[in-house]
């Protein structure tokens, strides 16, 4: 079993064709869940609240962004066409989500926030399976996902993805999916866009500063509130843009159970790299993505015969860096212990 | 003490104090024996009334299992402070080894043993996984303890539903396993009770015995009931009986300042990992507890995270930090859902609406649907959303709960030690008075 697994790992180096797969594969997933997990350690990084309704957020992106692209037609498009209107699509899901997550904050989360951290999360669950329930009734009331709006709604991608990005394709010695070259430059771009934010605009010096000394940002005249409100409708709107990108990959659909699948992950990556350190969230999504495509990659060639892989190798992750580095991997002492 | 006597009677003093003090007890235990024939007298007089707004006698059940989790969960989270979020791993374990034990699909344990030996021996198991658990995650506080016992019970979440040895054959472990379901496995037919005293013991589960002590009862779910209750009432006195002892003192030094009890001189982290180990106990009895009427698992029902989450929403709703609420959470919670969504195939607003609105309001369209039709989608098993709302609602205006609003209402640590005091007061005033 050892050797043979070890046979296979050497055919896989020895192979660019596979070896680049399973990069590029790897790298894709990177950016889904950087995409996922920035918006939850942006609202924990500065406000120490951990948002259970993230997942929501993301499950309402994506049915959103699933409307959108089908009531569209992009699929049509062809390939430039189709990717601007999918951009089209991502800023109005960001929108419409930063706004929701801009009346939440206003009338819900700000009440709490002098409260102990616990009662944040019990709000922020609370608000989660209430999301959920409601898109679960109207799903069912409208019959959304029996495709009685002529369409498959459990997998827009299947209608509207345009061909271009369907199916695997060679380039020299190297295979990829056109797919996943999108969800890469879609991570790099949420990399850079919260990078920027957070280095570049006037909003991202108040949050630095609140994250680093609260009372004495204040102190010194910066609105708070305000900022509060900002950031967590960014990252609400983040959480949403992600489920509009999931919306077209193979191995998520847009369904309700979506808000947990995705909810987990986020939370992994979060703890992973460290609460509120978005150097540390991408460093941990850039690890797990590659653990889930190598465990993807071992499953398919048969080295591991456990059919749930890639989900258990997440968590076990956490587990193990949990017992190893308890403050994850840029994570700073204090944050998130007791009081 | 045991020498004095109560006012002409020959029953010893110490009776009198004890039946004082467990007064509130006693009326609690004494309405939910009274339940399920209460439940049938008010249905039999009311109607349709009683009908919507009373719980089924099968929710109360389900209550019991989801109740006695749901404190055991309380005893670790609201009394030492560590939110145990993989809590529903413990649930699991007691249910699964019922099932696989019984099985006898695991090593050492013979097939077909009686149901209580398999309780205690998967309560044991739980609280093993609990030491091994402790040991790492009792390193960490506060997010990082509540994600660590997360990701484990999410490992065990995942490896129940894709494990294949779980469903010898070709069956699906998502699917959940049944007990006595190899063909060379007896029925599984489940006995409470105290071994080896016949009388005393009873066959629970749908399709159960019918008699009690000799009287017939006439419904084994109501026999069920009261056996499983009586294995509640019995892990809630033991949980009461530690939280009140010197080693429940310590875990609530642990949740109000931790630093300050490592200072005195106690072990926090031994008493953190006892707690633990002892609230998995209790974790894995419910578990057992909900196979013994069902006589299945799945893991959506036992390691899913939402068990957990489930748990603390009753323990929010009853109060966090108070043993008994937890469970008043939980019949509060599926009340609530049988009264709006029907959920447990009971009453509910619904079909009240139906048969009490005029068929001119009900035949009335809007936007393409008329009002019984949105009626019956939006309040037959859609019970989590107005749980989630009536959550909100709690965290934001009652964040104590309901046993922590009375408790601070009468001032006092703990609402049956109030009542108890008041009921000795009055007693000791009419003694004055003869």
């Amino acid at each position: 079993m050892t050797l043979l697994f070890v046979g296979e790992i050497l055919d896989l180096l020895t192979s660019p064709g596979d070896l680049s797969g399973v990069l590029i594969e790897g790298f894709a997933k990177a950016s889904l869940y950087l995409m996922i997990a920035s918006g939850l350690t942006l609202i924990f990084g500065l406000m120490d609240v951990i948002n259970f309704a993230h997942g929501a957020f993301t499950m309402y992106g994506a049915y959103i962004a699933g409307a959108a692209v089908l009531g569209a037609g992009v699929g049509s498009f062809g390939l430039g066409g189709s990717v601007l209107t999918f951009l089209l699509v991502v800023a109005f899901v960001f929108a419409v989500l930063a706004l929701f997550g801009t009346v939440l904050e206003v009338t819900l989360i700000r009440r709490l926030y002098e409260y102990p951290p616990i009662f944040q999360i019990l709000l922020t669950f609370g608000i989660a399976i209430t999301l959920e329930e409601f898109m679960r009734i109207f799903v069912e009331f409208w019959g959304v996902n029996q495709g009685q709006w002529r369409f498959d709604w459990s997998s827009p991608r299947q209608e509207t993805l345009p061909t271009a990005l369907r199916g695997t394709k060679e380039f020299l010695f190297i295979s990829y999916n056109g797919l996943h070259l999108l969800q890469i430059a879609f991570g790099i771009a949420t990399a850079v866009g919260i990078w920027a934010f957070l280095n570049r605009t006037r909003y991202g010096l108040f949050v630095r500063a609140g994250v680093e000394d609260e009372e004495m940002a204040k102190a010194l005249g910066i609105n708070i509130k305000q900022t509060f409100t900002v950031v967590f409708a960014i990252g609400a709107g983040t959480a949403g843009a992600a489920g509009a990108m999931l919306m077209w990959d193979r191995l998520w659909s847009v369904s309700v159970p979506l808000a947990l699948e995705v909810l987990l992950p986020a939370f992994v990556i979060v703890i992973v790299g460290g609460l509120g350190s978005f150097k540390g969230t991408i460093a941990a999504s850039g690890l797990v993505g590659m653990l889930d495509a190598f465990g993807t990659w071992a499953f398919q060639t048969g080295v591991i015969t456990f059919t749930g892989i890639d989900d258990l190798m997440i968590f076990a992750v956490l587990v193990l860096m949990l017992i190893v580095r308890p403050r994850g991997l840029f994570g700073v002492e204090g944050q998130g212990d007791h009081g | 003490m045991s020498s004095q006597t109560t006012r002409g009677g020959s029953i010893p003093a110490w009776v009198g104090i004890y039946l004082r003090d467990h007064v509130v007890h006693i009326a609690v235990v004494a309405l939910f024996v009274a339940y399920p024939f209460l439940y049938d007298f008010l249905t039999a007089t009311f109607g349709l009334t009683a009908e919507m707004l009373l719980p089924e006698v099968r929710t109360m059940l389900t209550v019991l299992w989801l109740g006695l989790f749901a404190m055991s969960f309380d005893f670790i989270s609201g009394y030492t402070g560590y939110l145990s979020f993989g809590h529903a791993a413990f649930f699991g374990i007691g249910a699964y080894f019922v099932v696989l034990g019984y099985n006898g699909q695991l090593p050492v344990i013979p097939a077909e043993l009686p149901f209580m030996a398999l309780m205690l021996l998967g309560a044991l198991l739980a609280v093993v996984s609990a030491f091994l658990i402790g040991l790492v995650a009792f390193r960490l506080t506060g997010v990082y303890f509540a994600m660590i016992t997360l990701g484990i019970a999410e490992i065990m979440f995942i490896v129940a539903t894709r494990w294949d040895f779980l469903t010898p054959g070709d069956g699906d472990p998502r699917d959940g396993i049944a007990a006595g379901s190899p063909p060379d496995v007896a029925l599984f037919e489940p006995e409470i009770g105290i071994p080896f005293v016949d009388p005393l013991n009873a066959q629970i589960g749908p399709f159960g015995e019918e008699t009690l002590l000799g009287i017939n009862i006439g419904d084994p779910e109501i026999v069920s009931y009261f056996m499983i209750g009586a294995v509640v009432l019995v892990c809630y006195f033991c949980m009461q009986r530690i939280i009140h002892s010197p080693f429940g003192r310590v875990m609530i030094a642990v949740r109000e300042n931790e630093a300050r009890a490592k200072a005195i001189g106690y072990n926090t982290f031994n008493y953190k990992l006892g707690a633990f180990m002892l609230s998995a106990f209790f974790g894995g009895i419910a578990g057992a507890l909900l196979v013994s009427f069902e006589g299945t698992v799945d893991p959506d029902t036992t390691f899913f995270f939402l068990v957990t989450g489930f748990a603390l929403v009753a323990s929010i709703i009853g109060g966090l930090g108070t043993l008994a609420g937890p469970f008043f959470g939980y019949i509060f919670l599926e009340g609530i859902e049988e009264f709006l969504a029907r959920e447990g195939g009971g009453g509910g607003l619904q079909p009240f609406l139906e048969q009490t609105l005029p068929g001119g309001v009900l035949s009335t369209n809007l936007g393409g649907t008329t009002v019984s039709e949105a009626l019956n989608s939006f309040m037959t098993g859609h019970g989590e959303f107005y749980t989630g709302i009536i959550f909100i609602l709690f965290v934001l205006y009652i964040p104590v709960g309901l046993l922590g609003t009375l408790r601070q209402r009468l001032g006092t640590e703990s609402v049956a030690k109030y009542v108890s005091r008041r009921v000795g007061d009055r007693l000791a005033s009419t003694d004055q008075s003869e």
